[in-house]
């Protein structure tokens, strides 16, 4: 392999940003108003559940699991924070403790998928899948059709300003700070030494087990703040919500370079993979085919970029390989 | 003063197996002590067990004195005590400065990481095997880039890093070559200096007797003496390691070597493991490969039967060259591969018996579309002719025992006709029975023409069955040994890379 | 006595068990349940979701985490090709079998390589071709209902057609028949449970695993294709999201019929009791007017359930 190519494949995340410009400009020809600040923010607040989800799933994929429950997390996260509010008489308290309560729900469904997947050793794909079947119900039951609402304050301070910067920027700047936090700490080496190779990860004496909950955890936490930021958006409650979320979120994690076999990879390549995404959504939406060609092209892309972003994450430990 | 490592009575079964029966060694302070053993005699479980990957069934550890349980890995990496493994706890998407902190991070005020004290100690510690690194071993390499030798080099570094009282190097030169080893030399000295005790396992007995303060050597899992190097000599270690009643144990001699005509020829082969193997298998014969474990036998099994293609060399089959890059090439030349790792390699789990009966025939004969009344009398045959104790064809695999199942993954082969036989230690773990009328099987088909290459861990199966033994050491064929020198004194010696 | 216990554990006992106990209470909560044509039409309700689990039979025995979640979209689009392709012509109908399989085999072919080229896990590779075929339905339709079914297709499925049975129970016992003589009677099906069980076993023994794990996609593509058809007949005209609703009943009633999702065990006879099973409860649970999120919580219970029965992963012991 050239040294270009080797540069690159221990970055992916710089191909991730390469595209992302490539895809801002070739919106900018398309949509001359793109770089107005309404647009800019009316974008990124679209993207940012997918964003906060994809960082979430990022570690649960780097510890070599997966979570296909964290679109009805987060709806199970939006029932129970709207009825939590409605219930306590909706003003600013009840909103806090119905935030918290969301936050709450999300951790703990982390908690119970890390428990299946680490300790009782089930497969993390058809669990999570299972898992994902029981949230959703639970948010109907809680919610049997969307409804409610959150008061004013919230949805208001969602899409309102804090010292003339709009609150969403907040979130992204707060989201990758908890990012950068968790990179700082021992602990993202022993997700990757335990997703990379868990047999030499518990010969080092590393607690795989407690690892792997970790980031189910972790996964569920960002899944709540998702699905907190949805009901911003919303204003109310709907236990069909993030239906897409699971499937979006795994292919920006594999969108912005981390393996899907784990042990490689960033929250922060992710965060740039959920934007990618949406971009291409725009992308084609502006490019304005045939309407009803818009859902083939996207679905296309994406399978496209699923394909490249295994294979080039995968390039770069394929030496060694006997059988399978 | 007690010694800082004190190991009495030890024992360990693994099933049927009794690993270990009477495990002692003590270990002072300050000293390299080597141990030293046959295949199987229980150097590794030993190891294991003061690693605490391993539980003792009974006996007695002691460390400073004082008794020690020694559950689980991270209780005796509390208590300091360091194994080094070959290469199983690195991770190849990690850096080597990762890798050697794994577990151990070096961090910085509130428990974050430091980048910068990783980098500075990392680069500390590469600095002491730097004139040996070769290119590319730098802190920020990622291991899985990292050739064998150096990946050999981190893991060292790894179990440095650590600080430890104890540590057990079991074959840490393996991959390294002359003067890698003696910068390692230099490193295990400096730490023998600073009061760090060492238990060193070796391949090379040259290696053994440059460093080692004390030898102990096992036997068929039995501590049967310890030596102070400066005191004796290698012929006394590897009589210690033979032991006086076992100087010949060959019953009969089936022919002389070579009898037959050249069935398969492999010249120059190499590949990762392997380097330059050339050898010639003739009709009839049966072949071994001796050695200690892991020196490329299987390497080369594996390679001459198309499931890791050699990198380079040539096959010759009745004389005219093949290539052979896969198994079902192999197969349909007409080759057999029976693995002594049964479970991974072997079985199809949860089917019937003639459901794993059934692969070589269907790939050999292409057949398409089979009906199991056709095939059946032909399994059972075969089945049978290994003196199989089983219900019916119908009964799953799993309700054999293991020689039986192992029976029925040679009848795979043998049910088709195969003409080489290639045997990867197929006799682990099978009781004695079982392996009795394995070996008899063995020598009928080599009396019927069959080519056999046999690997086996034990060296007294090797000299129970074999014509000839190719003893291999570090992916080289270090000794052929024939007629007169079919002994275990001359395998034993060959092994240690002795010149017989 | 450890017989009796052997027998209770075999998961297709207990399928069938617990057929007929649901069978039971459908007949104690609603008189008429267990009646002859009321049995008939759960038959016919079963045999579309037997056929496209008969797809996803063969892709969980596989191995290596085997799904496929695109079958769904699959069915859809056999669905509307064949309707498209009959548009209400008796004439037309062996055309529209043979188009609409077609396409969905050519699709899961795709699937498998994706799944054996690149290596991408079964489930994110399904779930994105069910993304890609929706994106083709909506170009094909534009979104709105289009095509229908013959007239001799409709009654084919719904009406008397052989000994007082609607024919599409004909083609389910064909279907079964061709999975006995696949699965145990050709090197593709002999190879199938044996990379199923043991993968590098598989290599080793010199089977074309690849090959095998790339048609086993197509495969189920065929068969939720033949459904698509059917479906189409059952209900008389297609719409885009027809299919969807088999998606997770066809992963379940695979696993209820004892088929491991760790790979290598299991039978199509087992999947067809668990289609029949699942449908019955479906319809159990809707005599006792559970409400969606309860039918919900139960599958979703009930697949645990059956993950800790047979699914826990075999080779993990770190």
């Amino acid at each position: 392999m050239n040294p270009a190519l080797r540069f690159l494949s221990r970055r992916v995340w710089l191909v991730t940003l390469a595209a992302l410009i490539v895809l801002v400009i070739v919106n900018w020809i398309l949509q001359p108003n793109l770089m107005t600040p309404n647009v800019i923010k009316s974008n990124l607040t679209v993207f940012l559940p997918v964003a906060l989800a994809a960082i979430g799933q990022t570690y649960v994929i780097l510890a070599g699991d997966i979570d296909l429950s964290v679109g009805t997390t987060a709806a199970l996260v939006n029932v129970v924070t709207v009825t939590v509010i409605t219930a306590l008489g909706a003003d600013l308290d009840a909103v806090l403790v119905g935030m918290a309560a969301g936050v709450g729900v999300g951790i703990a469904c982390g908690l119970f998928n890390g428990v299946l997947v680490a300790l009782l050793r089930f497969q993390a794909i058809v669990t999570t899948f299972a898992t994902g079947i029981l949230f959703g119900a639970l948010a109907l039951l809680v919610m049997p059709t969307a409804g409610g609402s959150v008061p004013a304050i919230y949805w208001r301070s969602y899409s309102g300003a804090l010292l003339g910067i709009p609150v969403i920027y907040w979130i992204y700047a707060a989201a990758l700070l908890v990012v950068a936090l968790i990179a700082a700490r021992p602990f993202i080496k022993h997700v990757a030494a335990v997703g990379g190779h868990r047999a030499a990860a518990f010969q080092t004496g590393l607690r795989t087990a407690r690892v792997r909950i970790g980031a189910y955890v972790l996964c569920g936490l960002f899944s709540a703040f998702a699905a907190l930021c949805l009901t911003g958006e919303t204003a109310s409650g709907d236990p069909l919500l993030g239906r897409t979320l699971a499937l979006s979120s795994i292919l920006a994690v594999v969108v912005g370079g981390t393996a899907l076999a784990g042990g490689k990879g960033s929250a922060f390549g992710s965060v740039l993979g959920a934007l990618v995404i949406g971009m291409i959504g725009n992308v084609v939406f502006f490019a304005k085919p045939p309407f009803e060609y818009q859902t083939l092209i996207q679905g296309l892309i994406t399978l496209a970029a699923l394909a490249g972003g295994v294979f080039i994450a995968r390039r770069q430990d394929s030496r060694g390989r006997g059988l399978a | 003063m007690a010694p800082l490592l004190d190991i009495s009575a030890v024992a360990k079964r693994f099933g049927a197996v009794t690993a270990l029966s009477d495990g002692a060694l003590r270990v002072e302070a300050g000293e390299i002590h080597a141990l030293l053993g046959a295949n199987g005699s229980g150097k590794s479980t030993l190891c294991k067990i003061i690693a605490g990957t391993v539980a003792r069934d009974s006996g007695r550890v002691h460390l400073d004195g004082a008794e020690v349980a020694l559950s689980d890995p991270r209780s005796a990496e509390r208590l300091g005590i360091g194994l080094f493994y070959q290469e199983l706890s690195l991770v190849p998407q990690l850096t080597v400065a990762d890798n050697i902190f794994l577990g151990d991070e070096r961090t910085g005020r509130g428990g974050f990481l430091s980048g910068r004290r990783k980098r500075e100690d990392a680069a500390t510690l590469l600095a002491r095997v730097a004139a040996v690194a070769g290119p590319g071993l730098t802190p920020d390499a990622l291991v899985g880039r990292l050739s064998a030798d150096q990946r050999q080099l981190v893991e060292i570094l790894k179990v440095l890093s650590r600080r430890h009282r104890l540590i057990i190097f079991d074959e840490a030169t393996a991959a390294l070559d002359r003067r890698q080893v003696e910068v390692f030399f230099e490193i295990l000295r400096k730490l023998r200096a600073d009061g760090v005790s060492i238990i060193f396992i070796s391949h090379r007995m040259d290696e053994i007797f440059a460093i080692a303060d004390r030898i102990t050597v096992l036997r068929n899992g039995a501590t049967a003496a310890t030596f102070v190097t400066s005191e004796t000599n290698r012929t006394e270690v590897v009589h210690a390691m033979v032991g006086e009643t076992a100087i010949r144990e060959r019953v009969e001699h089936a022919k002389p070597a070579s009898a037959g005509k050249p069935l398969v020829t492999l010249k120059n082969a190499t590949s990762r493991r392997l380097h330059d193997v050339t050898l010639t298998l003739g009709e009839g014969e049966i072949l071994g490969l001796g050695g200690l474990q892991g020196q490329g036998q299987s390497t080369l099994l594996q390679g001459l039967f198309g499931a890791l293609p050699f990198a380079r060399g040539t096959i010759e089959i009745d004389g005219a060259p093949h290539a052979i890059r896969s198994p079902a090439t192999a197969i349909r030349h007409g080759f057999a591969y029976v693995s002594g790792d049964r479970g991974r390699d072997a079985a199809l789990h949860g089917r019937s018996i003639f459901e794993n009966l059934a692969p070589a025939a269907i790939v050999r004969e292409r057949r398409f579309v089979f009906w199991p009344r056709q095939l059946r009398p032909r399994f059972e045959a075969a089945v049978k002719a290994l003196n199989t104790r089983y219900a019916s064809l119908e009964a799953p695999i799993g309700s054999l025992s293991g020689g039986n199942q192992q029976k029925v993954f040679i009848a795979r082969w043998l049910a088709t006709g195969s003409r080489v036989l290639l045997l990867d230690d197929p006799a682990k773990g099978i009781d004695l029975a079982a392996k009795a009328d394995f070996f008899a099987l063995i020598r009928g088909l080599a009396a019927e023409g069959v080519g056999i290459i046999f690997y086996a861990s034990e060296d007294a199966e090797l000299l129970s069955l074999c014509d000839r033994i190719l003893v291999f050491n570090s992916g080289r064929i270090s000794a052929e040994l024939s007629g007169p020198t079919l002994t275990s004194f001359h395998l034993t010696h060959a092994a240690y890379g002795e010149a017989a | 006595m450890s017989r009796t216990r052997a027998v209770l554990s075999n998961p297709l006992v207990l399928a069938a068990l617990s057929v007929l106990a649901l069978l039971g209470i459908g007949e104690i909560l609603s008189p008429g349940f267990a009646q002859g044509n009321q049995v008939t039409r759960l038959l016919t309700v079963s045999a579309l979701l037997g056929i496209v689990a008969a797809g996803q039979c063969l892709v969980v025995i596989g191995g290596r985490e085997g799904i496929d979640l695109s079958v769904g979209a699959m069915i859809s689009l056999g669905a509307v090709l064949a309707g498209n392709v009959m548009s209400g012509a008796n004439g037309a109908i062996v055309p529209a079998f043979l188009v609409a399989s077609g396409a969905t085999f050519l699709i899961g072919i795709v699937n498998g390589l994706g799944v054996t080229l690149l290596r991408i896990p079964p489930l994110v590779m399904t779930l994105g071709m069910m993304g890609v075929v929706q994106g083709g339905l909506t170009v094909i339709t534009r979104g709105i209902p289009s095509g229908n079914a013959a007239p001799a297709l409709s009654s084919f499925v719904n009406q008397p057609f052989l000994l007082g049975l609607p024919g599409i129970l004909y083609v389910w016992a064909l279907v079964a028949l061709v999975m006995w003589f696949l699965l145990r009677r050709t090197e593709l099906g002999f190879a199938i449970y044996a990379i199923g069980s043991n993968e590098r076993a598989a290599i080793l023994a010199g089977l074309p695993v690849r090959l095998v794990r790339i048609l086993l996609y197509g495969l189920s593509g065929f068969f939720a294709g033949i459904t698509g058809v059917l479906v189409i007949g059952y209900t008389g005209n297609s719409f885009v999201s027809v299919g969807d609703q088999y998606v997770l009943p066809s992963v379940i009633a695979v696993v209820i019929g004892g088929v491991s999702l760790a790979g290598g065990t299991g039978n199509y006879f087992g999947a067809m009791l668990g289609a029949i099973a699942l449908t019955l409860l479906t319809s159990v649970l809707t005599t006792l007017e559970l409400e969606f999120w309860g039918r919900q919580l139960i599958f979703g219970s009930v697949l645990l359930l059956l993950m800790l029965l047979y699914g826990r992963s075999r080779q993990l012991r770190v």
